[in-house]
């Protein structure tokens, strides 16, 4: 707890600064420069830009659950850059708080004896991109898999304070690759297809692997993706403001070693509401995303769903059908202020340079269900049940955002979580019972981004 | 929805109509040599042996006496019994369904007997303890077959759960004991411990006292009492001890439990070798009082002329509670109590249970030693009851200035 007053001392000087900062044009300047973020300008398209992300929530459950109400829920350094106008790259780094866990001390982490410590956590983006000609870019090395919309969405560029379960739990997320990508027909189709070393941060095996005498250890991928958006309406005769929908449809395939390593449903404050069953064989991704920005106003909606095989995973030895995640949700978001909902949505007035900044309300409805194909026979919770008794937690997120500026933003939201199995929600705190499955909680985020 | 539940749980158990007929009583018949069937899936299985020392799930399926159980948890259990090759086994029926049951048990254990070579210690020790009065679980034996393959020789043993604290104390003052807060003592590799006060702070008994029921409960409200127990053990003098004590734990229960484990020559229990080991404790609904229960007694019997007074004095309580004239005289006595009621029976029941189990354990392909152990460990068994008695006897009249029995040295 003590770290985290001494951070929070520090960040107060960053956000002071940041709320403070006015751009300054880096045209024709070399050295240090401020525009969007601090950056050091060797020459033209040559520079290294520093950029940090902090996410500090502040948090109250009603009833009350398990969980800290202060957190620290991002905190990201980074440097990015171009290397001529063909070239660009970024690296990015999490830093987390967890808990070490030596031989000496697993009795005491047991018993939750044992203060965690902040340190360097995981790789997030570190990619080369060669971006020369529109109709056909590469980027190696680890980022985003294209899949979902809102998982491909700067975690401080959501609508909302978190993203939806389907896009945390299903869509794969970052992995090593290589992809090509680029924009067809005037740009009014965008195509990304790329093959990855594993399955994504969202389908990585948490499971110690396994392997008996005689057989070789497996791993999970490699796995293909590819994802189309296009404004289909565009050569339509629909209003213009509906030309600019876009209209996606993403697909996924990988290979999954036999194991506890399916995808898990795991909800906002991460309890476990679907643990990890058993899988051997492909595992398959198919997303559709609709995405419409008509002056302040944003339409977004997904439907993504996981099929994942279960090869000879029952109690004897038999194949057991597929395991089947589910997930959709629709959201409407709209600026008060005004200012255009595009994807640089920035204040036209921030605050202290004449104006209160920007505020944007909105709205969302997710749903994520995991649950087996069979569905005859008796359903079990067990994850070598070939019915499995399906568990789906619904989210209703409402809220407010208000940008101070282009580096600072406020996010208040209030969730509704509804849990369809008693026995898989959250317990209350102090509670020996099952119940209740609905659980309120709200959030305010404090957030610096740069 | 609960007709639902109810419905759920009935198919998941498979009852046929036959099964109604079954018990308790039938699953730890210790007349019969029972056959249990574990189903699950072959790298399950395999793993389990491997990961032995994991106290990972994997769900399985079993069959015994006709019914079929679906839906259950096995995990590999014990602490020095842990083996690969046979591993002990707990086997949970609410794991993966809250509320799931097998004949109103939650859970048993699968003992693989691999610290005791003759099969037949724990079983006679229980036994044995509930004759004396003590709480402890009930016992039989079982052919474990899993896949169709056998695995041994294993001692089906009842769970020290809510459900047994519900038996063995019934109802007290119109309140059925099974929502008591109930304990299993962790013995601590390398940090031995004999009841010393270890500071105001929870941690050291959260570590030593591992919670079973209302684990949800707020900290002060579980390991509270014991810390204060510990405290008050340590710092209250002879004269105000019985009275201050006894209301915190029932020293005349918890003076026939060491009494009686050391008749049976129990080296790794209360006062044990290396401190305390192998027992539960239980708070007993809406009471300060605690209470032992007796657990893990396979390595008794060590021998004959194990002495009466072994390290009465290193443990703080036991120490503290004997230097009453009263207890130490109720100890003397439980002793001479126990030879009495071994006398009548305890030869007897050896003989019939190693009958019982004798092709099981020479045809169990996965036990840690030979036959040849087997038989001789047989003999030697055998042998304990008539010795122990007479060195018993003799012993507690040299302690009590009694008369001296016929027999004795």
């Amino acid at each position: 707890m003590k770290r985290h007053r001494s951070k929070g001392c520090c960040l107060f000087a960053v956000i002071a600064l940041a709320a403070l900062a006015t751009p300054a044009a880096a045209q024709d300047r070399r050295g240090f420069v401020w525009d969007n973020r601090p950056s050091i300008v060797f020459g033209e398209d040559i520079n290294i830009d520093l950029k940090g992300r902090v996410q500090m929530d502040g948090r109250r459950f009603d009833p009350r659950i398990d969980e800290d109400a202060f957190d620290i829920r991002t905190l990201r350094i980074g440097l990015k850059g171009d290397l001529t106008k063909h070239f660009d790259w970024e690296i990015e780094r999490e830093i987390d708080e967890v808990v070490i866990v030596t031989e000496e001390n697993q009795n005491l982490v047991d018993i939750g004896a044992v203060e965690p410590v902040w340190r360097f956590g995981d790789w997030k983006d570190v990619f080369i991109n060669w971006s020369t000609f529109d109709v056909l870019r590469i980027k190696a090395g680890r980022f985003k898999m294209p899949f979902g919309l809102e998982q491909n969405t700067s975690v401080s560029d959501l609508d909302f304070a978190y993203r939806t379960l389907g896009s945390t739990k299903i869509a794969p997320g970052r992995d090593r690759g290589v992809m090509a990508y680029g924009e067809l027909f005037g740009g009014s189709l965008a195509y990304e297809a790329g093959v990855f070393d594993d399955d994504g941060d969202n389908g990585e095996l948490e499971e110690p692997r396994f392997v008996q005498e005689g057989e070789d250890l497996e791993n999970i991928g490699p796995s293909f993706a590819a994802r189309v958006v296009g404004e289909l309406f565009r050569r339509l005769p629909v209003h213009d403001r509906l030309k600019g929908a876009e209209i996606g449809v993403a697909f996924t395939r990988s290979y999954v070693p036999e194991g506890l390593n399916s995808l898990r449903g795991e909800d906002l404050w991460g309890f476990d509401f679907f643990e990890p069953v058993y899988v051997k064989g492909h595992r398959q991704r198919i997303g559709l995303q609709w995405d419409w920005s008509p002056g302040p106003t944003g339409f977004r909606a997904e439907w993504m769903q996981s099929r994942e095989q279960r090869l000879g995973q029952s109690n004897r030895n038999a194949d057991l059908s597929d395991f089947i995640g589910t997930a959709w949700y629709t959201s409407a978001t709209w600026i008060v202020t005004g200012e255009d909902k595009d994807s640089d949505v920035t204040p036209n007035h921030p605050l202290f340079q004449g104006g209160f900044g920007l505020v944007e309300i909105g709205a969302r409805f997710d749903r994520l269900t995991f649950k087996s194909a069979t569905t005859t026979g008796t359903a079990f919770r067990n994850p070598r049940s070939d019915f499995l008794l399906p568990n789906s937690v619904s989210t209703f997120t409402a809220g407010a955002n208000w940008l101070v500026n282009r580096w600072v933003k406020v996010v208040a939201d209030a969730f509704r979580q509804s849990y369809e199995d008693v026995e898989r929600a959250p317990r209350v705190l102090g509670s020996e019972t099952f119940g209740p499955t609905v659980f309120w909680s709200g959030l305010v985020r404090l957030q610096i981004a740069f | 929805m609960r007709f639902n539940q109810v419905l759920l749980l009935s198919l998941a158990l498979g009852y046929a109509s036959p099964a109604f007929a079954q018990t308790q009583d039938d699953f730890f018949n210790p007349e019969v040599l029972q056959r249990i069937e574990l189903w699950l899936n072959e790298s399950d299985w395999a793993k389990l042996k491997t990961n032995f020392q994991e106290n990972t799930y994997y769900n399985a399926d079993m069959i015994w006496n006709g019914i079929t159980v679906r839906n259950l948890g096995i995990r590999s259990r014990g602490l020095g019994s842990r083996r690969s090759q046979k591993p002990g086994l707990r086997v949970d029926f609410d794991h993966y369904a809250g509320g799931q049951q097998f004949l109103g048990l939650k859970s048993y254990v699968l003992d693989n007997l691999s610290q005791d070579f003759s099969g037949i210690k724990e079983s006679v020790a229980m036994k044995f303890f509930t004759r004396l009065g003590i709480p402890a679980p009930r016992e039989t034996h079982a052919r474990l077959y899993v896949n169709g393959r056998y695995a041994g020789l294993y001692a089906v043993v009842e769970s020290v759960d809510k459900t047994m604290m519900g038996r063995v104390f019934g109802s007290i003052n119109g309140n059925v004991q099974n929502d008591g807060y109930l304990f299993e003592y962790n013995y601590v590799l390398g940090s031995p411990w004999r009841f010393a006060y270890e500071g105001a702070a929870l941690t050291p008994y959260k570590l030593r006292f591992d919670i079973k029921t209302n684990e949800s409960h707020a900290e002060s409200r579980i390991w509270g009492p014991i810390e204060e127990l510990v405290r008050l053990v340590n710092d209250t003098p002879a004269d105000r001890f019985e009275q201050t004590i006894n209301p915190r734990l029932d020293l005349a229960a918890f003076v026939r439990y060491i009494a009686a484990q050391n008749f049976t020559a129990q080296d790794d229990g209360f006062n044990g070798y290396d401190g305390m080991n192998n027992f539960y404790f239980y708070r007993l609904e809406d009471s300060t009082s605690h209470v032992f229960i007796a657990w893990d007694e396979d390595v008794g019997f060590l021998a004959p002329d194990f002495g009466i007074t072994t390290r009465l004095t290193d443990n703080v309580l036991t120490r503290k509670t004997l230097e009453l004239p009263g207890y130490q005289s109720q100890y003397f006595s439980v002793l001479g109590e126990a030879a009495t009621a071994a006398a009548d029976w305890m030869r007897q029941e050896m003989q019939r249970q190693l009958d019982l189990i004798n092709q099981a354990m020479l045809e169990d392909p996965q036990k840690p030693y030979t036959n040849d152990e087997y038989t001789a460990e047989r003999a030697r068994v055998l042998a304990f009851p008539e010795a122990r008695i007479t060195y018993v006897r003799c012993e507690v009249s040299k302690q009590t200035g009694s008369a001296r029995p016929a027999g004795c040295q």
